[in-house]
């Protein structure tokens, strides 16, 4: 296994990383993160980018998706905008996240402990945290890409459209339209009518 | 061990600024740009225009280098570009081509 890379507290990347080894983010990063080695965001560390990695651990902020071989793990303040894939996926409580979650693949014998703890038993920064996390991220995984398109659509069926069914609903605006042409039908007679 | 540390076998295509020091055992394409040290290990290639306080070269570097302090490439280091900085030594062994300003 190659040598690992840290992007130190004061370093930022605007740009790609990609290569073999692992890697520890505690910069920024403006770009997509891609190793075949564990990658972790620490709790200053911010990407806005992909990231794709073996195992990817995070425990600061996320703007985009997190792909990983084997698993990801999001931590106590941590903030995830983006989609989840991997085996294993885990999310401690105070982790927030908004973007869907897909458990994906044979799932491989945890490494180490499946949620690791925080560094730092910073109880208040949860509390604050708590009340958010339960109002924002259930209902925001279907909201963000999928549902502006059946919510404008299909007002015919609520809230019961599953994130991954709502690619179906489309079809929901031509139903009224057959019943209209129906009523055009009609309209014709009334025409006559008069 | 603090700072910034490219791993090798990790390329990193873009823009890196900061103010850690700076160590390179991968490959950096773009910009390399820090108020600290930059080191570049014997596997570390910089294909990058490169400033800093100083630059210790003990791999390959392509491109402009400016340092505030010093700029040294060591034995088995490969420098091609133009060095800009009060302090220049090349090492028996190190390679080098391109201009000097000591800019005294």
């Amino acid at each position: 296994m190659a040598a690992a890379t840290i992007i130190g507290q004061g370093t930022s990347i605007r740009g790609n990383l990609r290569g073999s080894g692992s890697i520890e983010i505690r910069g920024r990063v403006e770009g997509d993160v891609q190793v075949d080695g564990d990658v972790a965001i620490g709790e200053d560390g911010a990407v806005n980018g992909s990231v794709s990695g073996a195992q990817i651990l995070v425990a600061g902020r996320v703007g985009g998706d997190l792909t990983g071989s084997e698993a990801v793990l999001l931590e106590r303040g941590a903030r995830v905008i983006g989609d989840l894939v991997a085996p294993r996926i885990g999310i401690a409580e105070g982790a927030l996240v908004r973007g869907r979650v897909r458990t994906e693949g044979e799932p491989t014998a945890p490494r180490r402990a499946a949620v690791v703890p925080t560094r730092r038993g910073d109880t208040s920064f949860i509390a604050k945290q708590k009340p958010a996390v339960p109002a924002a991220p259930k209902p925001a995984p279907a909201p963000p890409a999928k549902v502006v398109a059946p919510a404008a659509a299909a007002p015919v069926v609520p809230p019961v459209t599953l994130p991954i069914a709502a690619v179906e609903p489309p079809p929901g605006p031509p139903a009224p339209v057959v019943p209209s042409l129906g009523k055009g039908v009609k309209a014709k007679k009334k025409v006559k009518r008069s | 061990m603090a700072g910034t540390v490219i791993g090798e076998g990790l390329t990193i295509e873009g823009e890196l600024t900061g103010d850690d020091e700076v160590v390179v055992h991968g490959t950096v394409r773009g910009t390399l740009t820090t108020s600290d040290a930059v080191s570049v290990g014997s596997s570390g290639v910089v294909e990058a225009d490169l400033t800093a306080s100083s630059v210790t070269v003990a791999g390959q570097v392509t491109g402009n280098v400016v340092a505030q302090e010093r700029v040294d490439i060591q034995a088995g280091g490969r420098l091609v570009g133009d060095v800009k900085s009060a302090r220049f030594t090349i090492a028996d062994g190190a390679s080098f081509k391109g201009s000097v300003d000591m800019d005294v």
